[in-house]
């Protein structure tokens, strides 16, 4: 019975033990570090940059740290391969453009290793993070056989002093709208084939345009971990034009501001308040008048006759 | 009409009366309910609209009810004086005064409770350099100031004759006042040139002040209708709301006639035929409005729109029913059946009607305005539950009661400088009625 008793009390331990270790690792797993992160962007006619993003974790969200001072190299860390310095914002991003300085180095490699190296602020210790990216281009071209639009994309890797197309990568091809991209097609992404071509038929050939019809294409690869995020544009004239509509904005209305009110309610209202109140100033004059009468001898400008039909109250005479 | 009296007889029986011992203890009462309303919109400037049971949904409470309740009594300065002048009507010729004071205090007191409704008072100023003349609020500002400069001058005018009585009865009266009336009268000699331009004045302002009252009251109910909200959206509210001013505004014409009858013992002036012909005239306008509030509530209810149900529900058998029946019936229903037959048209009768009616269309107003706010066509997701309900928070009393208190106080101390029964005319009519004889 003794013996029993004490494995008991050696469970009882272990258990409490073990709770008290899981205990621990949960409190430490609740101090979330801050995560460093780096992305790579070739946008459309723009300059390569870097975005640097500060985040913590709060439960499942991911919730941004803002000002935490990032420094960005190319290669490792040295004065002279530094990119750039950033804080990030209210929304824990930073960007860095790829300085015209780093050219000749740009032009020469065909890999480009990143490098972003965090300074340490009240509460946060010094982080790093590297990507490495594969040099390429995206191409986008348009197809039109026997009245079918179809949209092409290339991404092209940098071989030596060459540029050969790469397969099987996802990438999107859409029309670029004002809050948003719209896919070309019925699919949100589509795979570059054998010989690196990405393709999807114009669909939607009733887009809203511009006067002359115009939309702008878009090619795009997202969040690839060889490339880093690239985007192409090109401009068809594919979109079915807009017929201006009348903008009253600037004209006189009923709902406009108070300098743009219309001629008709103008002429109408201030005749009315002019002629209602030409006519209590008129009133007005006939009590200055009625006074400057009162001032002279009573009835002084009035004949005999009327002097004597005037007079005071009966009551008081 | 009148009994036959002498000249010097009437002159001393209208002359303005020192207040008598009711008379300090009804004034005080009212400086005292004007002290709290003015300290209460003290706090309320201090402390900003916060203090006052407004929100999002009642954003008009119970200073827009009182103030469409002002510019409602308002208009009877155009129904007894300019109406009945133009339709050669004389036995109204002691009411007039009466009317007129009512018009001017009531309306003195409408565009103060708008700015009391403004959480920031200086910001008025930006109503004339910014104003928009396509508003009907800018309508209503212009047509407010129009009207009160214009039953001013209806008041001042008839009232020049009667200030040289009271500077030659000064020996009687004493001093109290006597630079005022020097100032405001000095000048009026009485004779013929004076008496034609005087009178001609008269006459333009009794012609001009009739569709200025009509405006006053239609964009008053324009303010409502312009808007498309349940209870609001009505081609009929023009003429709903000036029926109703014109009853409001009789029913307040007929307290002050017995109050004043009583209180200065004018019972040879203010007399029962006085009482009858006003019970008449009110019939009349409780009749014409009821006429408008038929209209204007059973089309709605017969089609019961989705939008008009919740509110029209809560106005006959809902949170507003009590309300809303005493209105209709206090208001309108019981004073028809007592005025109607010759006993009601007696003076105390007519009081007791009179009363009603006032209180009936206070409550009337505070329907018209507040019901509808509570029903937005878009109401907010997250909307707290007090936003369904209001009822005025003590700021608001205050000040609401010290306004009405104003506006008898104006009226209490005008007839303590100034005849409330015109002499001169009194006199010009009992002598033109016995030549007449």
């Amino acid at each position: 019975m003794k013996q029993h008793n004490m494995y008991k009390i050696i469970i009882l331990l272990v258990f409490s033990f073990g709770i008290t270790a899981v205990k621990l690792q949960a409190q430490d797993s609740t101090a979330p570090a801050t995560i460093l992160a780096l992305r790579y962007f070739l946008p459309a006619n723009k300059l390569p940059y870097l975005e640097v993003s500060t985040k913590k974790k709060n439960g499942r969200k991911l919730e941004p740290v803002k000002a935490i001072p990032v420094n960005v190299y190319l290669g490792e860390v040295n004065e002279t391969n530094l990119l750039g310095k950033t804080i990030t914002g209210a929304e824990g991003l930073g960007r860095i453009i790829i300085p015209p300085s780093f050219k000749a180095v740009w032009d020469t490699t065909n890999s480009l290793h990143f490098l972003a190296v965090s300074e340490p602020v009240k509460g946060e210790e010094d982080m790093t993070a590297d990507i490495t990216i594969k040099k390429a281009i995206l191409v986008i071209d348009t197809l039109s056989v026997e009245g079918v639009r179809t949209v092409t994309a290339i991404l092209k890797e940098k071989s030596g002093s060459d540029w050969i197309p790469v397969k099987d990568i996802e990438m999107k091809l859409s029309i670029k709208r004002s809050l948003g991209n719209l896919t070309v097609g019925e699919a949100e992404t589509y795979t570059a084939d054998s010989t690196g071509l990405a393709s999807a038929a114009f669909i939607k050939d009733s887009m809203p345009a511009d006067k002359a019809g115009n939309i702008v294409l878009v090619a795009s690869v997202e969040d690839n971990d060889d490339y880093g995020n690239l985007a192409v544009e090109k401009h068809v004239s594919w979109g079915k034009p807009v017929i201006s509509t009348q903008n009253n904005f600037w004209h006189r209305s009923l709902w406009s501001t108070g300098n743009r009110a219309p001629f008709w309610l103008l002429i109408i209202a201030l005749s009315i308040i002019g002629g209602v109140w030409g006519v209590i100033i008129y009133l007005i004059t006939q009590i200055i008048k009625i006074k400057k009468l009162g001032k002279e001898p009573a009835g002084q400008k009035w004949d005999k006759k009327q002097i004597n039909q005037s007079g005071t109250i009966p009551a008081l005479n | 009409m009148l009994e036959k009296f002498s000249n010097e007889k009437i002159t001393s029986d209208l002359l303005p009366q020192a207040f008598g011992r009711r008379g300090k203890i009804w004034t005080a009462s009212l400086l005292a309910i004007c002290a709290i309303g003015l300290f209460a919109y003290i706090q309320q400037l201090r402390k900003g609209l916060v203090v006052t049971n407004m929100g999002d949904y009642v954003s008009w409470g119970i200073y827009i009810s009182n103030f469409v309740f002002f510019v409602a009594i308002s208009l009877v300065g155009s129904l007894i004086t300019a109406i009945f002048r133009l339709a050669n009507i004389h036995w109204s010729t002691s009411l007039t005064r009466i009317a007129e004071i009512i018009a001017v205090s009531a309306i003195t007191f409408a565009s103060l409770i708008i700015i009391v409704d403004m959480g920031r008072p200086e910001r008025l100023l930006n109503l004339f350099t910014h104003g928009r003349i396509q508003s009907p609020i800018m309508w209503d500002v212009i047509v407010i100031s129009t009207y009160f400069v214009i039953s001013l001058l209806l008041l001042y005018l008839p009232l020049l004759p009667d200030i040289k009585i009271i500077i030659e009865a000064k020996n009687k009266l004493g001093k109290p006042f006597t630079k005022l009336y020097k100032w405001l009268g000095s000048f009026w000699r009485g004779n013929v040139a004076q008496e034609k331009i005087s009178n001609r004045s008269i006459t333009t302002l009794c012609i001009i002040i009739i569709p200025v009252a009509f405006c006053i009251h239609t964009v008053t109910s324009w303010l409502f209708a312009t808007t498309y909200r349940p209870g609001w959206d009505s081609t009929n509210f023009g003429a709903y709301f000036i029926s109703g001013a014109f009853l409001v505004g009789a029913g307040g014409v007929v307290v002050a006639m017995y109050v004043f009858r009583r209180v200065y013992h004018l019972q040879h002036y203010i007399t029962e035929l006085h009482f009858d012909k006003m019970g008449k005239v009110v019939v009349m306008l409780a009749l014409l409005y009821l006429y408008f509030n038929v209209n204007e509530y059973l089309v709605p209810a017969f089609k019961m729109k989705k939008p008009e149900e919740e509110h029209l529900t809560g106005l006959f058998a809902g949170e507003f029913a009590a309300l809303f029946w005493f209105a209709i019936l206090v208001g309108m229903i019981i004073p028809i059946l007592v005025l109607v037959f010759p006993k009601g048209r007696k003076p105390l009768p007519m009081f007791i009607a009179g009363v009603m009616v006032v209180v009936g269309a206070w409550f009337k107003r505070y329907l018209i305005v507040t019901p509808t706010l509570l029903h937005p066509f878009l109401p907010k997701a997250d909307a707290p539950a007090r936003y369904s309900h209001y009822f005025p928070s003590w700021y608001e009393w205050a000040i609401a009661m010290g306004s009405l208190a104003g506006v008898l106080l104006i009226i209490t101390f005008f007839a303590r400088i100034f005849p409330i029964i015109p002499i001169h005319e009194t006199i010009t009519e009992q002598n033109e009625a016995a030549q007449h004889v």
